[in-house]
């Protein structure tokens, strides 16, 4: 079995050898070859050094954004009605009604125009958090302005309860237990029969944390349609009121009176609060409102920003593959390659490893400086760049270096398959990567660019998201925001099966056509 | 000037696909349109969509069928060595580039006629049934109305245009994949340029040095004063990209050994 | 007006090759000139130059007494074969040349003239990518011819040719000679040319080593040796070199005797009572001339090696 393969193999490494030799010992391409990386870090570069953000001030520094306990950028941002708790404990509170106001863009320009509603992810409830810290570790159980009752826990956990809202007639009663780290959610309709809406394990919570209520409302978004193209997004203030009462502490609290903190309020220049949060308490009757949210946010560079050069750079590798084709069908070289290598398939696929080799070396290159880099050069001009786990950072710098490579063999194949470089050049740049400058300049409505982004190989654009899209969190989840409606390998997927499929018809073509 | 015309009308009119390729404009240009006509439609309460834009949409996809057209008219001559045989048998080299650009941009205009008043047709059609009708605020599409015939003569010579900027690039570079390749950066990634920065006056002169953006700008109807450019204006850069590229090439194709 | 090329002084260099240097010569009318030289020897870059395909860095080539590239009906002055497979291979023969003829003003009638003339009639509607190497060699030709020029220029026009073509392309050479055009052939093979040329000019490094009709050619190589076929090589070896010619081997029994007139030869052979069977004047063949003479002209020794730049 190992003799019969051995040579085989030794067979395809020397038509490798003899593909890459023919590809270094030709100027043009190399040349194309080192032209994309640098096209895609001087651009990246120059577009990150233009970037600057600063926020006023006496210092012009931006405020820090906290970070999650999973090292994610959050919003942290409510009101909090609380109590120390020592050890194990619970808190149990009736939700009556949920009311607020939600302002419009103005009809009357410089009139105000608040209307009274609950924006879908409002939030009140019952919540354990390790301190007031912004970016601290919590568990909360609350119910929602329309995705009913939820159990949400350090920012990016969310376990959906019973759906629907609460009012005087039918309110909602909730738990939340401590044992140790892990925190046990219940909710009740009539404070009987209580069901569990989920568990959370909060590592390294300390013995003492604060317990109590709390509400938050994100802001309503509103997208427009930018004049250059893109699309503008505009958050506009909203508020939730939420009536607390039957409000029952276990374990040892603080005996004393409730703590309020409005968590992450922003301060006017003369000090005051803006949109401030309130409680009101009325015997054993609680009123709490709140403005904000608490969860991962979008706000803020991505490191992938750095990579605006990258469909630039993905025409000058298109380019290139496609003349490693091409350039041998007009020369007649071809027929000298499958003298030396009769088995036409694997001469297109030695090929085919090659340029998708040097393709790949030469993107990681250039996407490891331009993320690197480019990322320094965003905080070092104040701008917030989203954190990311290293794996993350990697998983971004290897997948851009995959789908040129992967682009590059698409290329090719089309090289291979049309046989000639005007044809190849333009299908493979209008299926790769104008699909992809189409969906995301949001010419196109948004469910045609998503689609632009499930179908044609510009799905694997995919690979560059650093931020997830988060379900429980309200964003403008479009490919002009930078989110793909594919996940990043998903993406990726979709382009290597159609350079599979245009590499399988280009060997199919080579075999049964006369060189 | 009469004979060279009379040998590049011969030579494009025998060019391998030429028929192919100018049935490409004149149907995937409608088709294109018509796609992004259908997927939009006009509630009772009025939208606030550009009509007659959206029915040349089309044009952003016919531009590279042109482009391809424009380069495989030099290229397949580099390609073959044929360009030997032309310039030996007509030795003025700039005039033959000039007949060649006239031969082309009849061609052009002629399959971007038909590109161009059958997407328009198509929008009418389709657009129609969308709710794009009188009684939600919305005139029928016609060219009797000024802006809109105004759009569809500037979307003909928009791609008459293009067809020139890529024969110009293509005369320069002499090899069809790097012409491809940069005829669709200057069309594709320098409109996507302006999003990429954040500073607004970067972001406008961008907008406006973008020979595709600039170009399309003759296509607005509704909301001229948010353009950068006015519709005639921003023709007029893509004229000079145009203009620009063919002279890149006519002084190299002067200067350099064929 | 000369029906004549003119080529003063030449030079032309390519980064650090030098492809001309100081190349000079003339074409006459009536006469078929080879134009010879080993591969390299700047034959093609000369006929661009004369086309005006590439400058040159200095002198001048001119066409009928002007330049190429001012002439407003070239092919009415020039007709040139430079490569036989620049073709559009999706176009047909006939369209070819419709467009050169039109490009000319010529009728396209012309053209079905041209194309009966090198015997592509039938083949006239095909693609030409599916011609074979003659038939592509003789629509170049049929190009060449197009304009009814009084100066032809064919670069290796043999090249690739079966013996019928070749037995073809000679006589239609000279016929075209005959009708007094000037006549330029290029080769890198003598031997292509012996039949055919009248005129030599020989090139080797970008400049011209002999430019001589072909009897004076072979004259000069031949000198004065003398072809002996004896059965006593070494007595005759020493009767001549006593006589004061120097002898040299060729074959089993034969001996070339320079220095010596032939009839001063036959005298000291029969003094010696040499026996001898055959003694004649040795013209030197036109190839062994042409190698004589690029000896030191040859610089790819190979000759794979690629013609023109």
């Amino acid at each position: 079995m190992s003799a019969g393969t051995a040579p085989r193999r030794g067979g395809f490494g020397r038509l490798l050898r003899a593909e890459w030799t023919k590809f270094r010992t030709v100027r043009g391409w190399v040349l194309g070859l080192a032209v994309a990386p640098l096209v895609i870090v001087t651009l990246g570069l120059v577009s990150a050094s233009g970037s600057h953000t600063s926020c006023g001030g006496p210092y012009d520094v931006c405020p820090a954004v906290p970070v999650g306990p999973g090292g994610e950028a959050v919003d942290d941002k409510f009101y909090f009605v609380h109590k120390p708790l020592t050890g194990d404990g619970s808190i149990t509170a009736r939700v009556s009604s949920m009311t607020g106001h939600i302002r419009k863009p103005d009809v009357t320009p410089g009139v105000r125009n608040e209307v009274d509603g609950v924006v879908p992810w409002a939030k009140a409830g019952v919540i354990v958090k390790d301190g007031t810290r912004q970016g601290s570790t919590y568990a909360a159980t609350m119910v929602t302005g329309g995705h009913g009752v939820r159990m949400q826990y350090d920012f990016t956990g969310d376990m959906a309860g019973r759906p629907g809202g609460v009012s005087k007639d039918s309110p909602r009663w909730l738990r939340l237990t401590r044992s140790g780290e892990e925190l046990t959610g219940y909710e009740s309709a009539d404070g009987r029969h209580w069901t569990v809406v989920g568990t959370a394990r909060l590592a390294g919570l300390p013995d003492t944390v604060q317990v109590g209520l709390f509400v938050a409302s994100p802001g309503d978004l509103t997208v427009q349609q930018a004049d250059f193209g893109g699309s503008i997004q505009a958050v506009r203030f909203t508020e939730a009121i939420a009536v607390f009462d039957q409000v029952a502490l276990e374990g040892r609290t603080s005996g004393g009176a409730w703590e309020r903190d409005d968590i992450g309020v922003t301060l006017e220049p003369d000090g005051a609060p803006h949109h401030p949060g309130g409680f009101a308490q009325s015997g054993d009757t609680y009123t709490v409102t709140g403005v904000g949210d608490i969860g991962p946010t979008g706000e803020g560079q991505r490191i992938e920003s750095t990579l605006s050069g990258l469909p630039a750079g993905l025409i000058v590798v298109i380019v290139a593959a496609v003349m490693f084709v091409t350039a041998e069908y007009r020369r007649g070289l071809i027929r000298t390659s499958l003298l030396a290598g009769p088995r036409r398939g694997r001469v297109l696929a030695a090929k085919a490893t090659v340029i998708g080799t040097v393709t790949f070396v030469a993107g990681l290159a250039a996407a490891g400086i331009a993320v690197v880099v480019g990322t320094r050069i965003l905080r070092s001009n104040g701008n917030p760049v989203l954190p990311v786990s290293t794996l993350t950072e990697l998983r971004v710098i290897a997948g851009v270096a995959a789908l040129l490579a992967v682009a590059a063999v698409l290329a090719f194949a089309l090289g291979a398959l049309f046989r000639n470089s005007a044809a190849a050049v333009t299908v493979a740049v209008a299926v790769i990567v104008v699909p992809h400058v189409l969906a995301t300049t949001s010419v196109l409505p948004l469910g045609a660019a998503q689609w632009l982004l499930r179908l044609t190989p510009a799905a694997g654009f995919a690979v560059q998201q650093s931020i997830p899209e988060y379900p429980h969190v309200l964003a403008y989840y479009a490919p002009s925001a930078g989110y793909y409606p594919l996940a990043p390998w998903a993406g990726l997927s979709v382009l290597c099966a159609y350079a599979a499929l245009a590499l399988g018809l280009a060997v199919v073509r080579i075999r049964r056509r006369d060189a | 000037m009469r004979r060279h015309l009379s040998a590049e009308w011969t030579k494009l009119r025998t060019l391998p696909g030429i028929g192919w390729l100018l049935l490409a404009v004149v149907t995937l240009t409608p088709a294109a349109s018509a796609a992004a006509a259908a997927v939009v439609s006009c509630p009772p309460a009025g939208c606030a969509y550009d009509v007659p834009k959206l029915s040349l949409m089309g044009v952003q996809a016919g531009q590279a069928v042109v482009a391809i057209l424009a380069v495989l008219a030099v290229t397949g001559e580099y390609g073959t060595g044929l360009v030997r045989t032309t310039f030996t048998a007509m030795p003025r080299r700039v005039t033959v580039l000039t007949a060649k650009a006239a031969v082309l941009t009849g061609v052009t205009l002629s399959a971007a006629t038909g590109a161009v008043l059958a997407s328009v047709l198509a929008g009418r059609l389709i657009l129609a049934g969308n709710g794009f009708v009188p009684e939600h605020g919305q005139p029928l599409l016609s060219l009797a109305d000024g802006p809109t015939l105004r759009a569809a003569t500037g979307s003909v010579l928009y791609l008459a245009l293009i067809a020139l900027l890529s024969l110009g690039v293509a005369v320069a570079v002499r090899d069809s994949a790097i012409a491809m390749g940069i005829v669709f950066g200057l069309l594709y990634i320098l409109s996507a340029l302006p999003l990429m920065v954040s500073d607004p006056g970067l972001q406008k002169l961008l907008w406006q040095i973008s020979p595709m953006n600039a170009g399309l700008a003759v296509q607005a109807t509704t909301r001229l004063s948010a353009l950068p450019l006015s519709p005639w204006a921003g023709l007029a850069v893509l004229a000079a990209w145009a203009v620009a590229a063919l002279l890149c090439g006519g002084l190299l194709l002067r200067t350099r050994d064929a | 007006m000369h029906a004549t090329i003119e080529v003063h002084g030449l030079r032309k260099r390519f980064g650090q090759t030098v492809a001309l240097d100081g190349m000079s010569f003339t074409v006459s009318p009536g006469h078929v000139t080879g134009f010879v030289g080993p591969n390299g020897a700047g034959k093609s870059t000369t006929m661009r130059v004369i086309l005006g395909l590439d400058a040159a860095d200095e002198g001048t080539a001119l066409v009928g007494g002007r330049p190429y590239r001012s002439l407003r009906t070239p092919l009415r002055h020039v007709g040139a074969l430079l490569d036989a497979a620049a073709l559009q291979p999706s176009r047909t023969a006939r369209n070819h040349l419709l467009w050169l003829a039109h490009s000319q003003g010529l009728p396209a009638g012309r053209v079905d003239e041209v194309l009966d003339q090198v015997g592509l009639r039938s083949a006239a509607r095909r693609r030409a990518g599916g011609f074979s190497l003659g038939m592509r060699q003789r629509l170049g030709i049929a190009a060449a011819l197009l304009g009814d020029p009084p100066v032809l220029m064919l670069d290796e026009p043999v090249n690739g040719l079966d013996p019928e073509g070749i037995v073809w392309i000679r006589g239609f050479l000279r016929s075209l000679a005959a009708q007094g055009r000037a006549v330029l052939v290029s080769s890198h093979l003598m031997s292509e040319l012996q039949d055919t040329a009248d005129h030599l000019v020989v090139v080797g490094r970008g400049r011209v080593v002999a430019d001589t009709s072909v009897a004076d050619l072979i004259a000069a190589a031949s000198r004065d040796r003398v072809r002996l076929r004896t059965t006593a090589r070494e007595r005759a070896t020493t009767a001549l070199s006593q006589a004061g010619a120097t002898v040299a081997v060729a074959d089993r029994d034969v001996i070339t005797v320079s220095g010596l007139a032939a009839e001063r030869v036959v005298a000291a052979l029969t003094a010696g009572a040499v026996p001898f069977s055959e003694v004649a004047a040795d013209r030197a063949t036109l190839e062994e001339a042409y190698l004589e003479l690029t000896r030191n002209a040859v610089e790819f020794r190979a000759a794979d090696a690629e013609a023109g730049r």
